[in-house]
């Protein structure tokens, strides 16, 4: 056991537990921060993905250990105060979630394409960054129609997300 | 049903669930914990078939943070009863299954733990709880199992054989149903006097859902108040508490179920699963809730799978291409104990397909073997035996010499035919067949495709396109029921469906909404807990919509019934004199609309019936089954030289009889054909054929459609309403996946049957696979000269 | 996954002795070759040994003609880096075709060497390129450095630090994925040097990465696509599996390696 501190969304936390705590474990099960899933075993789904220091990496294969002081985003920092980041509002308009176990991870991942790559994204390219998310309910096409749409529009000032749920 | 109401109707409205899903706020069964929960961990079976001689559970018990290792012993000690899963279809419109010579068929009880063997790879024979997960699992690896492995038997065919290995003993074979149907006499004149017949034999291999929330349940007794609570996501929370209850053996008003987010259903969840039974007995031996969660590859593993059926079809032709006559033989593996017999049910009544075919015959059989039991899955039997009349009129069409369109129009229902009885007595609703397979094949560019072949020939591909049509069935169970609750600010209907992302919270609201007069914003659908969900049929088969909006038609009828007497009540008049219209009572000078109305529902001078509050509750019961249809039309393009296959272009036209919330269905669509596609081309559990060993046991060999395989879609709603319920409602949710597998099937026979003629390439169509067919023609080609 | 203790060693002599001091250690960079195999119980080590704070371990550098990757640089920080961008394009574009986008984040290149993975897309650019692969005891070539299926000429506790790419004259890559696990079913790097063409196979070889040696011969005498014609490797030595036979994979090596040939300088990935 170890005590392991990070800053989630904006948040200074700490909390003793083993050494081999996966970081998903570590939002989901120390901090009760749910929104973040675990839907397989072999790193593929992307359901557990969050931003880390500003990628997006699958919290399933990432020790709390091997990130201890870093910077954490998960799908509950994302929209300030209840107001939407302009990803969850395209997910939203475009029908880009239908049971939405896989959305928190698919949110997450899509934003970090999105601030890595300004400017308008070609749908082949958006399908082939997302290779490691996997959807099962939308057939996929909602998904790339939302992201294209939400590259196009011109940025706003990215409000930095400070919330803390849970 | 006056459409002039619709204002939410037809609506593409986002989504009120949205909100929570996307930021993280979903409740989906592993976010729920309470305080003290043990864990549990299944030990399983690695043979497929094997006597249990004994079980040593003390190593077990000695490591730390166990409480309890649990077997067959244990579970039969204490009366728990098998599942009892209702396998065979029972509505009046379903195909009446029976074993051999009409005999009850015998369905192989389902045991939370097996005592005696177990029969398939995977299956649970005990159970370990501990403290926390991790040392639930180091328990499992501990538990010694000895036991004596049988002959086994997983191939379908194979299982039905005289002398296979049999996986129950209480059946002289494997065979639990052996029907036939259809006219018999008349097929085989019809035969007799074809001009042509063609046949083909086929074995539609077997799928899993991925649904992406692996299955979960946290079950806890309360030994204070005698009740059980369990949290499992599910298909219908009302039918887990009433089959949970009877394995359990207590009375159904002891249990709750709680079901409020579930991560995708497709069918594998509309079945209880025993870790559910298990969790809620274990908490009330060890006095703390008790959690179970599977890791992917125990869902791979042990989720109830779909499809799996051998089909040999053939088709009596006349000289002008005329259908007379379907003769199908259709084998379905159950796996090894019969959870359901949907698949072989719902498509035995569809073996026709969308085409005018007088007379058939059908043999129906479901056998046992030693896999993973099946269940419905997307579309459940009707993608099968759409595959097979489809891809025998491409057939059909190859070797008479006539175009595969022409042939289908000149058989298809035609409009005027409505409602169609069909050869085995399916009566088709409605439907305008040849309209959308014109439509379908506009809107696939079907007068382009010389064109696109020669464009895809420069690039060094070969193109091909396929065309099917489909007409499926939704039956689902026949009774829901509805309250319908007027706050002081919202109306509130509570249901009975079970959605994993079918958006009824929204939908339903719709549909509320404009039968009441409101805005869509104030109502809200409560679903999932048992507490307030009284009763109700769940979600399978494209029911929900249909028999929702039926019941709320029926309970705002009832409810505007109530607020005129009430109304009346304020206003002191006669009910006869109080009017009702879009939202408003009206009286002698006076109006209230339903909030104000509902203020007065507190008045003590009430009579009787008319207190406690505005609302109603209202059950329906509705056996008649829609036949949502359409046609789709895709390009694929291979590289010859490695077999690698791309879908380019995928468009399809689906009659869904009346739609309610078009954003929606397209969604159901995308997500029904991506289901399909993944079938045709990637999808498949395979076991392999010496060991008897599952190989397709996690994300790594299982292939799943992503993102970058599958096209964007195109995708027209034809609304042929339905005679049947007051909406018109048919379903959306199917029909995406029901054409997928012949479509995609008919494009790579397409592409390749000019260069290389018909081949036989077997679903999952891979890239290996579609290389060496085409080698085998080229091995077999007299040299060039 | 089965408890272990986490080790954050300052230095790679430290990761060594902590290593020598414990049972049964494991070392650990990005972790996703290792963790995924501990959760599915594959794996057990007691101690984990993480690599990634100790300096100098991460970054790209050039020195003359070599181009060094630190062990611990991930597969995104290779595809971007500028200098491998400039020298070895298909080095970049290999390291950005690995796994997905998060999967890159995390990744590293002496994870994926050290573990010498069958379907891993770096063992075709080590040996392809002929690099040299560096560790706190010694320098190896890539010739001999693959030993086996999952095996390599380490010895237990032996630290990978670098790997050192001499810049080729060209290089280029072919990949043919399989559509679930999104591994190579085959793979083939190939690279035009100053000691001659050197061809190295992926994903096929039932012992893993191999150099295709009667390619290497046909493109030294004629570097085109039309020299390869009729060149096979033997099937014998290759995988047989869900994804392919090994006639299979022989013909994707084929074709694999003329679409490497026909498009050097870039990474070709194969529908």
């Amino acid at each position: 056991m170890t005590t392991l501190a990070l800053t989630v969304n904006g948040l200074s936390v700490e909390r003793d537990v083993p050494d081999n705590t996966l970081l998903v474990t570590y939002l989901r099960e120390s901090l009760g921060l749910t929104g973040t899933h675990v839907g397989c075993d072999t790193t593929q789904c992307g359901a557990c993905t969050v931003r880390l220091n500003g990628q997006a990496v699958k919290s399933c294969t990432v020790l709390v250990a091997q990130v201890q002081g870093a910077a954490v985003t998960t799908i509950e920092g994302l929209a300030p105060g209840g107001r939407l980041h302009p990803v969850q509002q395209a997910f939203k308009e475009q029908h880009a979630l239908q049971c939405g176990f896989c959305t928190p991870g698919m949110v997450m991942a899509a934003v970090d394409l999105i601030e890595h790559h300004p400017g308008p994204l070609a749908p082949e390219f958006v399908r082939s960054e997302l290779e490691g998310n996997l959807c099962r309910c939308t057939g996929y096409h909602n998904i790339v129609k939302a992201i294209v749409m939400v590259s196009a529009a011109p940025r706003q000032a990215a409000a930095p997300t400070v919330a803390l749920a849970g | 049903m006056d459409d002039r109401l619709f204002k939410a109707i037809g609506q593409p409205l986002e989504r009120k669930e949205d909100e929570r899903l996307l930021t993280g706020q979903g409740r989906f069964t592993d976010d729920f914990s309470l305080p003290g929960q043990l864990w549990a961990v299944m030990v399983r079976s690695p043979h497929p078939h094997a006597r249990i001689v004994a079980i040593d559970a003390s190593e077990a018990l000695a490591l730390p943070g166990v409480r309890a290792v649990y077997t067959g012993a244990d579970c039969a000690r204490d009366g728990l009863k098998p599942i009892n899963h209702s396998p065979v279809p029972s509505t009046q419109f379903d195909l009446k299954l029976t074993g051999r010579g009409g005999t009850p068929v015998f369905v192989g009880p389902h045991r939370l733990l097996p005592a005696d063997r177990v029969r398939h790879v995977g299956e649970a024979l005990a159970m370990v709880v501990a403290e926390t997960r991790e040392q639930a699992a180091a328990g499992a690896d501990a538990v010694m199992v000895d036991y004596e492995a049988l002959p086994w038997v997983a191939d379908t065919a194979a299982a039905a054989e005289p002398g296979a290995p049999r996986v129950w003993d209480d059946l002289p074979d494997n065979v639990l149903v052996d029907a036939t149907f259809g006219d018999i006499a008349a097929t085989d004149a019809a035969f007799a006097a074809a001009a042509h017949v063609v046949t083909m034999k086929t074995h539609i291999a077997r799928v899993t859902g991925v649904p992406l929330e692996p299955r979960a349940a946290l079950g806890h007794y309360d030994a204070a108040t005698g009740r059980y609570t369990l949290y499992a996501g599910s298909g219908g929370a009302v039918r887990q508490k009433r089959e949970v209850a009877d394995v359990l053996g207590v009375d159904a008003k002891t249990i709750r179920v709680l079901s409020y987010d579930v991560g995708g259903n497709f069918g594998t969840r509309n079945r209880l699963y025993v870790e559910f039974g298990l969790v809620l007995w274990a908490s009330r031996q060890l006095g703390l809730p008790v959690k179970f969660r599977a890791e992917r590859s125990e869902s791979f593993l042990t989720d109830y799978q779909g499809r799996d059926l051998v089909t040999e079809v053939s088709l009596a032709i006349d000289q002008d291409g005329k259908f007379l006559a379907l003769r199908a033989d259709n084998l379905s593996n159950v796996g090894a104990c019969c959870v359901s017999l949907s698949p072989l049910s719902k498509g035995s009544g569809l073996i026709t397909g969308s085409y005018d075919i007088p007379v058939a015959t059908l043999r129906a059989r479901a056998v046992f073997s030693n896999t993973m039991c099946t269940q419905a899955y997307r579309s459940s039997g009707r993608p099968e035996v759409t595959f097979a009349i489809e891809r025998l009129v491409d057939k059909a069409a190859r070797e008479i010499g006539i175009d595969r369109i022409e042939l289908r129009r000149r058989n298809l229902v035609r409009a005027d035919q409505f409602p169609y009885l069909n050869a085995v007595g399916s009566s088709y609703d409605s439907g305008e067949y040849e309209i959308n397979m014109d439509r379908a094949l506009q809107l696939g560019d079907w007068p382009g495709i010389a064109q696109r072949r020669a464009e895809a020939l420069a690039r060094g591909k070969l193109l091909g396109v396929g065309f099917a049509n489909y007409v499926e069935s939704s039956i689902g169970t026949p009774k829901e029921r509805a309250d319908v609750i007027v706050h002081a600010r919202t109306i509130e209907v509570v249901i009975g469906t079970q959605p994993s992302g079918q958006g009824h919270e929204t939908s339903f609201a719709q549909v509320t909404a404009d039968l009441m007069g409101l805005p869509f914003d104030c109502v809200f659908i409560t679903i999932g807990d048992t507490d307030i969900v009284s009763a109700g049929g769940g979600t399978h088969s494209g029911r929900s919509l249909r028999h929702a909006s039926t019941v709320i038609a029926l309970g705002v009828q009832d409810l505007i019934e109530k607020g005129r007497r009430l109304a009346a009540h304020v206003w002191r008049v006669a009910a006869a004199e109080v009017g009702y219209e879009a939202g408003r009572f009206s009286g002698p000078g006076a109006t209230l609309g339903w909030f104000e109305l509902a203020a007065h529902a507190g008045d003590p001078t009430l009579p009787e019936d008319l207190r406690g509050g505005l609302k109603v509750r209202r059950d329906n019961e509705m056996h008649t089954p829609v036949f949502p249809n359409g046609a789709c039309i895709c390009d694929v393009e291979i590289d010859p030289e490695t077999g690698g296959i791309e879908i380019t272009r995928y468009a399809t036209v689906d009659d869904v009889g009346r739609c309610i919330n078009p954003l929606i269905v397209h969604g159901q669509t995308h997500g029904g054909i991506a289901q399909g596609v993944g079938q045709a081309l990637w999808e498949q559990c395979f076991v392999d054929p010496h060991s008897g060993q599952p190989l397709m046991g996690s994300l790594m060999d299982y292939g799943m459609p992503r993102f970058d395989n599958l096209p964007a879609f195109t995708n027209e709603i034809a609304e042929v309403l339905s005679p049947t319920n007051p909406f018109g409602v048919k379903a959306g949710g199917e029909g995406g996946t029901t054409g997928a597998l012949a479509v995609v099937m008919s494009a790579i026979e397409d592409a390749l049957v000019n260069e290389y003629g018909p081949l036989d390439i077997s679903m999952p169509a891979t890239p290996a696979k579609i290389w060496t067919a085409i080698q085998q023609v080229k091995a077999a080609a007299p040299a060039a000269a | 996954m089965y408890p272990s203790t986490y080790h954050r060693p300052a230095s790679a002599a430290e990761a060594a002795a902590l290593f020598a001091a414990h049972d049964d250690a494991a070392f650990l960079s990005g972790g996703h070759t290792l963790l995924p195999t501990m959760k599915l119980g594959l794996a057990r080590p007691a101690a984990l040994i993480d690599l990634c704070a100790i300096s100098g371990l991460s970054g790209v550098s050039l020195q003359g003609q070599t181009l060094s990757i630190g062990a611990t640089t991930c597969h995104a920080d290779v595809a971007a880096a500028p200098e491998v961008l400039r020298l070895i394009p298909a080095l970049a574009g290999l390291a950005g075709s690995i796994g997905d986008r998060q999967v890159r984040h995390r990744g590293t290149i002496g994870g994926s060497v050290a573990n010498n993975d069958p379907s891993a897309d770096y063992p075709a650019a080590v040996l392809g390129l002929g690099a040299k692969v560096v560790t706190d005891r010694r320098t190896m070539a890539a010739d001999g450095y693959f030993v086996g299926l999952y095996t390599t000429a380490l010895a237990p506790g032996e630290i990978v630090l670098r790997v050192e790419f001499p810049v080729p004259q060209a290089a280029g890559y072919a990949k043919f994925r399989s559509p679930s696990s999104r591994y190579a079913v085959a793979a083939v790097f190939v690279a035009r040097t100053a000691q001659g063409v050197r061809v190295a196979v992926t994903g096929a070889g039932s012992q893993g990465v191999f150099r295709a040696t009667a390619f290497e011969a046909a493109l030294d005498r004629d570097f085109s696509a039309a020299a390869l014609a009729g060149v096979t490797v033997p099937e014998a030595d290759l995988v047989d599996d869900l994804n392919g036979s090994a006639a299979y994979r022989a013909n994707l090596v084929a074709v694999l390696a003329r679409h490497a040939v026909q498009n050097m300088g870039r990474v070709v990935l194969l529908k």
